[in-house]
């Protein structure tokens, strides 16, 4: 049983709520006149069925009273909780229309069934919303209630429908003919944008919107500046944006600004966000592109322009090091590519990166796989040579014509007085160094630890092109080493510079000696200990020759008595001419081609044995056959069976097809000059001796053992490195094997 | 058949005639001069253009040295004038040395 407290408590509450709803009304009048406005208020909010042919008009009058009588009792909270439960009740009405224009829209895919749809919500939305009268929470309520059930309702395949909607209200703007000349918004996309905003789609699909933007960017960038380097896109893309992009972003972005200013404010964020996306789109394709901009270097530089400008804005650097790291191995760094073209890649490598980004840091993170690889090479000292004499055969040159000569940069310690000091860059590795720009021959040079090893190069390669000048013009050579003193400095260089004495000594000496004795031999004579090691099998000429040499040479020590001639038989050209019974030929050959056919002279017929023999038996017999057959080819001996040559003092029938083409240049196939390489080949083959001995006496030793024993050596200079690969040739040949890094002989 | 040259470049080293017979043939170092180690046909330490600018003295002692070489020796007052190899008295030998070159070291001399 209640208690009679609880009781009074129960009497007093109903006795409040009936004064509330009755008010001052005699009896239950107040409570009658209560319920009619409630009835009259919940028919009047009631969600109807839009479709319903008669809507009911009612008096704004009434309704103010009605909504007066429910105020006054303090039950308008409780009226549109009702009608917010009225609009669940009838939320099948809208789920109806949704199912049908999105399976409208399923079935043809057609984004015109999903405005459509947009436009019957607001319908719906129109018809059901409460007056503004009610006031700001009222309308936020069934505006929440509202979205909430339609987007339940929305099945999933609405958001691609909707995607492809925004689609379409982007796509008039894109062209920009038609974007200038119409200048204004689609009345269709204003009530479109106006409903999605009313609907709450705005906020919803947020970022299916800027998808479709960036999409749209995306395929513009690529489209517009794919493969087209020349001049920089930048800035047509901005325009373009500006053009085509910005007025529609007015809609989604810009609701309700009043004025320009306005829509400015209002678009600026998400502006700043396509444009970032733009540089982004930009870069990464450019990232893509780099190592194919890089080849068409300098035609190229606009895209670089916008490379630089875009890494500025996007922080792709390290993109676009691994991009480029990871083209280079590909494409460049591989047996099948000529050093000469990757040291011409390398060089547009610079150039660019270093356009790019100016510190270098680019750069010095790139480069040093390359100049890995580089150094790797046995050829890249002889490329990098040949083009600082400007060897024409090399192609183009790879330093800049108009780029100033200047003395190979050496390794700057950091001046710390220098009052433009800057820290260096934030993403520089550990072993960059701030460099100042240096010149390409320079970086190229600095490939290897020390310049010793171009010298050496330089003089082997200098060796070559002096021997072979025959007019005595060798004012180039003379340019290009003047050039190479600025670089390399004077001192490394004296030996060349001995080496063009040599050459107009020669031409002096020869004109002396030719006024005094006219002689068919013109000699270059040369100081030995300042030319590189030249090529010599001893060569014997036979007595005809051997005569015009004495004769020279008496000539020469007339003239310097206390000298006298060392001849190097086997270099030089000559030209003959053979007086057959029937023809005479002229050609010019090597001297061991004039040898051979000197003997022939007093013999006719010779072995390829006894002439290897009367030339002085230090002819391999590669070059013996080498040399017969060229006189072969040119129709003056032939091959007997047998293996004996005999001379033909007439003509045979179609054997001197070649003779119209007998004054051939001479083919030195083998370079008179020994190269770097043989040199030291032939320098460790001393060294092979204390090997030798070593291993014999001390059984098997490791590698560092050898080379501290090596040092004692005299003149011993090699690395580690060096002797590595020379234990590695060895053991190739098989002479030594090696186990556990142990090396042992092999016997 | 009948060979004949027309003309001929060919390419020869020079060497000091030290009136040594030719041992060196081929790729030896050759002789050095006994002050500055260097071979006959190199330069003394002092020049940098071998041959004629460098050339080399010879004594009546049968001795051979880069000049430059001797006359710096001769130029010290421990040389007491004597031929570094043998401790005689340097006596240019005549017969070899270029006029000029006998005639500055009758002046150092």
């Amino acid at each position: 049983m209640i208690s009679e407290s609880g009781r009074n408590q129960i009497l007093a509450k109903w006795q409040e709520s009936f004064t509330r709803l009755n008010g001052n009304q005699p009896g239950i009048a107040g409570l009658m006149n209560f319920a009619k406005a409630w009835k009259f208020a919940r028919e009047y909010l009631y969600p109807i069925d839009i479709n319903d042919p008669s809507p009911k008009v009612y008096a704004a009058q009434e309704i103010r009273a009605a909504f007066e009588v429910l105020g006054n009792a303090r039950r308008l909270a409780a009226i549109f909780e009702t009608f917010l439960e009225d609009m669940r009740t009838q939320q099948h009405l809208i789920t109806r229309d949704v199912n049908h224009h999105m399976s409208r829209y399923e079935e043809t895919s057609d984004p015109r069934a999903v405005a459509d749809l947009v436009f019957r919500l607001i319908q719906w939305h129109t018809a059901w919303a409460p007056g503004q009268e009610f006031g700001h929470q009222v309308l936020s309520a069934f505006n929440h209630t509202f979205q909430t059930h339609t987007f339940s309702v929305l099945p999933s395949s609405f958001s691609s429908g909707f995607k492809s909607l925004i689609e379409m209200t982007l796509e008039p703007y894109l062209d920009t003919e038609e974007s200038r000349s119409r200048g204004k918004e689609h009345p269709a996309d204003l009530r479109l944008w106006a409903g999605f905003e009313c609907l709450g789609m705005l906020e919803r699909y947020e970022s299916l919107i800027s998808s479709v933007c960036y999409e749209a960017i995306e395929k513009h960038v690529w489209d517009k500046c794919a493969k087209s380097w020349v001049e920089p896109e930048l800035a047509n893309l901005r325009e373009w944006m500006t053009d085509c992009i910005v007025p529609w972003m007015l809609l989604p972005y810009a609701r309700g600004a009043r004025n320009s200013e306005e829509a400015k404010v209002m678009l600026q964020g998400v502006g700043a966000r396509f444009d970032f996306h733009m540089c982004k789109t930009l870069c990464d394709l450019r990232i893509g592109e780099i190592f194919d901009i890089i080849i068409d270097y300098p035609d190229s530089k606009g895209a670089l322009q916008d490379l630089k400008e875009c890494l500025q804005r996007v922080d792709q650097r390290s993109q676009l090091v691994l991009a480029l790291r990871k083209a280079n191995t590909r494409r460049l760094l591989h047996p099948g590519a000529d050093t000469k073209d990757i040291l011409a890649q390398y060089v547009s490598i610079m150039r660019c990166l270093r356009f790019v980004d100016p510190p270098g840091v680019l750069l010095h993170k790139v480069a040093d796989p390359i100049r890995k690889y580089l150094r790797g090479r046995p050829d890249t000292i002889r490329c990098i040579v040949a083009n600082l004499v400007g060897d024409k055969e090399s192609g183009d040159s790879l330093a800049d014509v108009d780029e100033p000569v200047q003395p190979l940069s050496q390794v700057q310690m950091e001046d710390y007085s220098d009052p433009n000091w800057e820290p260096e860059p934030v993403d520089a590795g550990p072993d960059f160094r701030t460099n100042k720009p240096s010149d390409t021959i320079s970086t190229l040079v600095s490939i290897y630890d020390s310049k010793d090893l171009f010298i050496k190069e330089l003089q082997v390669l200098l060796a070559q092109r002096l021997l072979a000048v025959q007019d005595g013009n060798f004012d180039s050579e003379r340019k290009n080493i003047e050039i190479l003193k600025v670089r390399f400095g004077e001192a490394p260089l004296q030996v060349c510079e001995v080496m063009l004495k040599d050459m107009t000594d020669s031409k002096r000496i020869d004109q002396h000696i030719q006024a005094q004795d006219e002689c068919v031999l013109h000699s270059t004579i040369i100081s030995r200990h300042f030319w590189p090691p030249l090529q010599g099998n001893k060569l014997v000429m036979p007595a005809q020759f051997q005569e015009v040499q004495d004769r020279y040479a008496n000539g020469f020590t007339e003239f310097k008595p206390d000298k006298k001639l060392h001849w190097l038989p086997q270099l030089g050209t000559i030209t003959l001419e053979l007086e057959l019974q029937d023809r005479s030929i002229e050609v010019e050959v090597t001297p061991l081609e004039a040898a051979v056919i000197g003997h022939f002279e007093e013999k006719e017929e010779w072995t390829t044995d006894a002439l290897i023999s009367s030339v002085g038996g230090a002819v391999e017999k590669s070059m013996m056959t080498k040399a017969l057959s060229k006189w072969a080819n040119l129709g003056v001996i032939k091959e007997k069976e047998g293996g004996e040559f005999v001379l033909l003092e007439v003509q045979e029938e179609g054997g001197a097809s070649l003779l119209t083409a007998s004054r051939q240049a001479v083919v030195e196939e083998t370079p008179s000059v020994i190269t770097v390489e043989q040199q030291q080949a032939g320098q460790m083959k001393v060294y092979w001796r204390f090997i030798e001995g070593m291993l014999t006496n001390l059984g098997s030793l490791p590698l560092d053992r050898i080379q501290t024993m090596l040092r004692i050596a005299p003149g011993y200079d090699k690395t580690v490195e060096q002797l590595a690969t020379f234990m590695e040739a060895a053991r190739r040949e098989g002479l030594v094997t090696v186990q556990g890094g142990l090396w042992k002989l092999n016997r | 058949m009948k060979v004949k040259i027309k003309s001929w470049h060919a390419i020869a080293q020079w060497r000091w005639d030290t009136g040594n017979a030719d041992h060196d043939e081929g790729d030896g170092e050759g002789d050095v001069c006994g002050i500055c180690r260097v071979p006959y046909e190199g330069c003394c330490p002092t020049c940098k253009v071998p041959g004629d600018d460098c050339p080399l003295i010879w004594g009546e002692c049968s001795h051979v040295f880069h000049m430059h070489c001797l006359l710096k020796w001769i130029g010290t007052p421990a040389s007491k004038q004597q031929c570094p190899m043998d401790r005689r008295t340097w006596v240019t030998a005549e017969r070899k040395v270029p006029s000029q070159a006998s005639k500055e070291s009758e002046v150092s001399a």
